[in-house]
């Protein structure tokens, strides 16, 4: 019954999609305020429907209830609990029910948070809000419903992919998801100001901590996807260029880019027009990257799907809302009132440069992702776009946005001094020539590229800082004093070093992975030693071990540095019993900031075995760096400006009827 | 009976999220102006406190609040001269209220009926849970072949050393179409009980389907294993056969199928397999060489010569005597089918129907074989 409940429950939800796609946009075009009132309880009603639809799939998974057919082909009996849990969202129909789960979330949380938004933008923009859902919720009934039976059930499922068996599956889709989805909110709300044709001064304060919640998930959903792509798949390497990964990436950058133009129109009342396109961008793109990892277009290992009435229906959606909301916005555009000037020299002129980086580069991903897919569409031509191509354009694009950045939050608003802010960053800069004169002294000149690499790293990172002390004004007003006004900082400023300290960070692993590790592809056959890096390894030999619904070859290396033996490492070749799969799991050592990785290839008869040895220096920071933009982001959204649903009725009083 | 109630309360929860706002009386409304309003107080409030903490200069604070207050008066204004903006609630004039009917209507008809609609087409309220856990606990009389293939796969994940449960699992596998595992359990109970012509049989043929119909050497070796533990035995020379001729030994082929063909004694369903084998390599082959049940070289050579009516009641008879012969003394599957079909010749679509009955009746023992019948039955045109 608890099934049935579920599919029950999601139809019921698409219904009252239905419901929501008109009756509030209708009212909040004739200034009908019951009809307005529909929108909030009706979010609530569908987020409670089809929490009730996931949950019952979900207990489905767990109890191997293999008359659903989802479970069948998804699950088995003697699969962790943890995987059958995650396995809901490790398939097509269970991955599209999180997606609708989590749009009806935003929905439920704008209604709940939303009270300080007018209600008119509020009906138009949950309406909006219910043409995504029930557009998604269609596609999930007609082409990919999770709650189909099998009668008379087989006893046992044919596992879920052993690839995606795995602590890391667990977290990242539904971060991601949370990510691509919570932009569908921003969209919402630009796509409502479209309709009603205009853009409040509420519009951009409440975009903003929606964009940036986004913003945050997506940004840790990125970085644990390349995680686990570094330790599930082998190859060692934390960045592909897949188009997959692309497609998280391009709603990044437009995302980011986002993010930052909403702070011009919030403060300065500009850049209107261009905030509500990206808006629609961004989800544009974010559903671009659902298009390309649902409809079975790429062949990789994230493109569960393979039906081409899928294909067909996602390319329909995309079609629709990509194009229909840009249309809307040719013909709404013009309405919007612009506001606020400014030079072309002041924060919002380097705003400006900010986002014409993050476009273009976004732009180039774009081509890079999707003209081998045309080309093989139009003249049936396979080509391959690889990291040659992204490093040729998106590199070059990075390089002013990195040097820019400093620059950008200590220009004042308006009017800015670039000498005077040149000055501030004297500090930043001196660090910046120590550190790349100190690469190019210890690693010599030929790696003088990479000593550039790492000056900007730090060049982002102590202009950041010097941008939080500039602030605090220590030389002008003492220590004490300056303590306090470094604290009493609002936390979005705070955030927003955060948010750059992070990036530098993240590119101090990027160029020091790239140039500085070693790494050797070798047969290793028992007590033999290897060297990588400082660090010595002994292969104590294979030995095979029979897990849950795997059996897999273990191999032991104790690690000596200098002849101490500092760590040990068991990489591992697992074969997956119910669908004969091989996966790699690799032995990775962390030393401070750096690693070491082993994983296992062929292994031979003699006990000897192929492997793949790593040394990795200041890997970690990579990922480190985006756990330190998501914390600026966090910080961001702590700031009491930006809390939605402050107490209202202090404020009612304040504002006079009129 | 439960479930419709379930039903019920969800669909009358869903159309009450709709029908309740629209049933309340309007509350009263603020100008979209004055949410305008309260941003910008607001902002100024940001501007006296980030004044306060010395992080912005007086003149800075002054030209934002310059500008805050310039956008302040610009949105008073707005307000004033927007009409289309009213502050009663619309929901009180005429037409709005027919819009507001409309959507009550649609929220307690049409939400419970859409979706009760659309769910009779695509759910299925009678299939129950089967958690795996409730379902192991059944007794074994209610369970499906794939259920006890699954209890015996069980116990020998304990048990690998259990010869007897590879000998019973492996032809199970092979019903179930999971020939490659019948091929590992036929190997496991050879490995176990020891190697007979018939277990090295078995797993040559579960190795020549799972390799889609080709002889493989592993196959072959087995085929070859069984020969020599029985000479005489049919199945593993004929796979042998058709190994050479798929790997075109032609000549070899031709001498190991006639081979095979002598020793027929006419009727098998192996020995018709064996003609079109030879006839695809060119080889003309006499029909079955036999005496009864079939006709035999003599009665062929008779109908030949004789005229249509002749040969129709000579089939009449032969077909006759078969049935005569199943009816009394029984008959394997292959004879029944091999009856329908000939009834069928005939073009009495009565007896076939007839025929088709009494074959279920007598072959009801296995399940297998009358879903055989009745596929036959269906193809013939008689089936039900």
């Amino acid at each position: 019954m608890i099934v049935e409940v579920g599919h029950f429950a999601l139809i019921l939800a698409f219904v009252l999609s239905l419901v929501q796609s008109v009756v509030p946009i209708w009212g909040a075009l004739r200034h009908d305020q019951r009809m307005m009132a529909v929108a909030p309880p009706v979010s609530a009603m569908m987020f409670l429907l089809v929490g009730i639809s996931f949950a019952a799939l979900m207990m489905a998974y767990v109890t191997s209830d293999f008359s659903v057919l989802n479970v069948v082909q998804n699950s088995h009996s003697a699969k962790p609990d943890l995987f059958k849990i995650t396995g809901v969202w490790g398939n097509h129909e269970g991955s599209l029910l999180l997606w609708v789960l989590i749009l009806v979330l935003f929905g439920a949380l704008v209604a709940a948070f939303g009270r300080n938004i007018p209600p008119e933008l509020r009906a138009t923009t949950l309406g909006v809000q219910g043409w995504v859902t029930a557009a998604f919720l269609l596609f999930t009934l007609v082409t990919s419903n999770p709650f189909i039976r099998v009668s008379p059930p087989p006893l046992e499922g044919q596992d879920l992919n052993p690839i995606l068996q795995d602590i890391g599956l667990a977290i990242h889709p539904p971060l991601l998801y949370v990510g691509y989805v919570g932009f569908s909110i921003t969209f919402s709300f630009a796509i409502a100001a479209l309709i009603l044709g205009r853009v409040d001064a509420a519009w951009a304060r409440w975009v903003r901590p929606w964009t940036l919640l986004a913003w945050l998930f997506l940004t840790l959903g990125i970085a644990m996807g390349s995680y686990w792509a570094y330790y599930e798949l082998g190859w060692g390497g934390y960045w592909f260029w897949d188009p997959v990964e692309n497609a998280s990436f391009m709603p990044w950058l437009a995302g980011t880019a986002l993010l930052h133009s909403a702070i011009v129109m919030e403060k300065r009342g500009a850049l209107k027009v261009w905030t509500v396109l990206l808006a629609i961008l961004t989800f544009s793109l974010s559903l671009l990257g659902t298009f390309l990892v649902r409809s079975g277009v790429l062949t990789s290992v994230h493109a569960f799907a393979t039906d081409p009435a899928r294909g067909t229906f996602i390319l329909g959606i995309l079609v629709v809302f990509i194009g229909g909301s840009l249309a809307l916005y040719a013909w709404r555009a013009p309405l919007l009132k612009q506001g606020g000037l400014f030079a072309p020299v002041s924060r919002e002129g380097a705003l400006v440069l900010n986002n014409l980086l993050l476009t273009v580069a976004a732009a180039a991903v774009f081509v890079g992702t999707l003209y081998p897919l045309a080309l093989e569409a139009v003249t049936g031509e396979k080509i391959s776009v690889g990291p040659p191509f992204f490093n040729l354009t998106f590199g070059p694009l990075m390089i002013p946005l990195l040097l820019a950045m400093p620059f950008g939050p200590l220009l004042a608003w308006k009017r800015g001094d670039i000498y005077a802010v040149s000055q501030r960053l004297y500090g930043a800069f001196g660090l910046t020539l120590l550190a790349t004169l100190m690469v190019v002294w210890f690693q010599g000149p030929q790696q003088i590229l990479a000593a550039l690499g790492i000056g900007a790293g730090v060049w982002v990172i102590a202009g950041a800082v010097a941008e939080i002390l500039s602030r605090a004004r220590f030389a002008d007003v003492g220590m004490s004093t300056g303590f306090r006004r470094l604290f009493g900082l609002p936390s979005s400023a705070w955030g927003a070093a955060f948010g750059h300290i992070g990036m530098g960070v993240v590119m101090l692993g990027i160029v020091a992975t790239e140039a500085f590790q070693e790494e050797k592809v070798l047969t290793i056959r028992p007590n033999e030693t290897v060297t990588i890096g400082d660090y010595e390894l002994a292969f104590g030999g294979l030995v095979r071990r029979t897990g849950p619904n795997y059996i897999d070859d273990v191999g032991h290396f104790d690690i000596f540095k200098g002849g101490v033996k500092v760590a040990e490492a068991d990489p591992a070749k697992r074969l997956y019993t119910a669908r004969r799969m091989p996966t790699t799991e690799a032995g990775i050592v962390t030393f401070g900031l750096s690693q070491v990785y082993v994983s296992i290839g062929e292994v031979h008869a003699d006990g000897g075995a192929d492997i793949r040895l790593y040394h990795k220096p200041f890997v970690t920071l990579i990922w480190l760096g985006c756990l330190v933009m998501g914390f600026g982001a966090v910080l961001s959204l702590f700031d009491r400006r930006l809390r939605v649903g402050a107490p209202r009725p202090a404020r009612m009083r304040a504002v006079p009827a009129e | 009976m439960m479930i419709w109630i379930v039903f019920s309360v969800l669909a009358v929860a869903a159309a009450l999220s709709v029908l309740v706002p629209l049933s309340r009386s309007g509350r009263e409304q603020r100008e979209t102006a004055a949410y305008d309003v309260e941003v910008y107080k607001a902002q100024l409030g940001e501007v006296d406190r980030d004044l306060d903490r010395g992080l912005i200069s007086e003149e800075a604070a002054e030209a934002a609040r310059t500008e805050i207050a310039r956008r302040l008066i610009a949105a008073g204004g707005a307000g004033e001269e927007a009409p289309d903006t009213p502050t009663a609630d619309a929901g009180s004039r005429p037409r709005a209220r027919i819009g507001l009917r409309v959507a009550q209507a649609l929220a307690l008809v049409a939400v419970p009926l859409g979706t009760i609609g659309l769910y009779s087409v695509i759910g299925s309220p009678d299939v129950p849970d089967q958690p795996l856990q409730a379902r192991l606990q059944e007794p074994v009389q209610n369970r499906s072949l794939p259920d006890l293939v699954a209890r015996v796969e069980q116990r020998l994940a304990e048990e690998p050393s259990d010869g007897r449960g590879w000998d019973v699992i492996a032809p199970a596998y092979m019903r179930l179409g999971r020939a490659e595992d019948a091929a590992a359990a036929y190997a496991a109970a050879i490995r176990i009980l020891g190697s007979t012509e018939r277990r090295e049989t078995d797993r040559g043929e579960a190795l020549v389907i799972a390799n889609n119909g080709i002889v493989g050497a592993e196959a072959r070796a087995a085929f070859e294993r069984a020969v020599a533990l029985d000479p005489s035995a049919i199945k593993p020379r004929f796979f042998l056969a058709l190994a050479l001729t798929q790997e075109n030994r032609k000549d070899e082929a031709i001498a190991a199928w006639q081979a095979l063909l002598d020793e027929a004694e006419g009727g098998e369903a192996w020995a018709e397999a064996v003609r079109v084998e030879l006839a695809k390599l060119g080889v003309e082959t006499a029909p079955a060489v036999a005496a009864a049940p079939g006709p035999n070289r003599d009665d062929i050579a008779a109908a030949a010569e004789m005229t249509a009516e002749d040969r129709s009641a000579m089939i009449r008879s032969m077909v006759d005597r078969l049935d005569t012969r199943l009816s009394e003394e029984g008959g394997s599957t292959d004879e029944w089918l091999r009856l329908m079909r000939a009834v069928a010749v005939l073009g009495d679509a009565d007896r076939l129907r007839d025929t088709a009955t009494r074959a279920e009746e007598a072959l009801k023992e296995d399940p297998a074989a009358v879903a055989q019948v009745k596929s036959l039955a269906r193809e013939l045109g008689v089936g039900s």
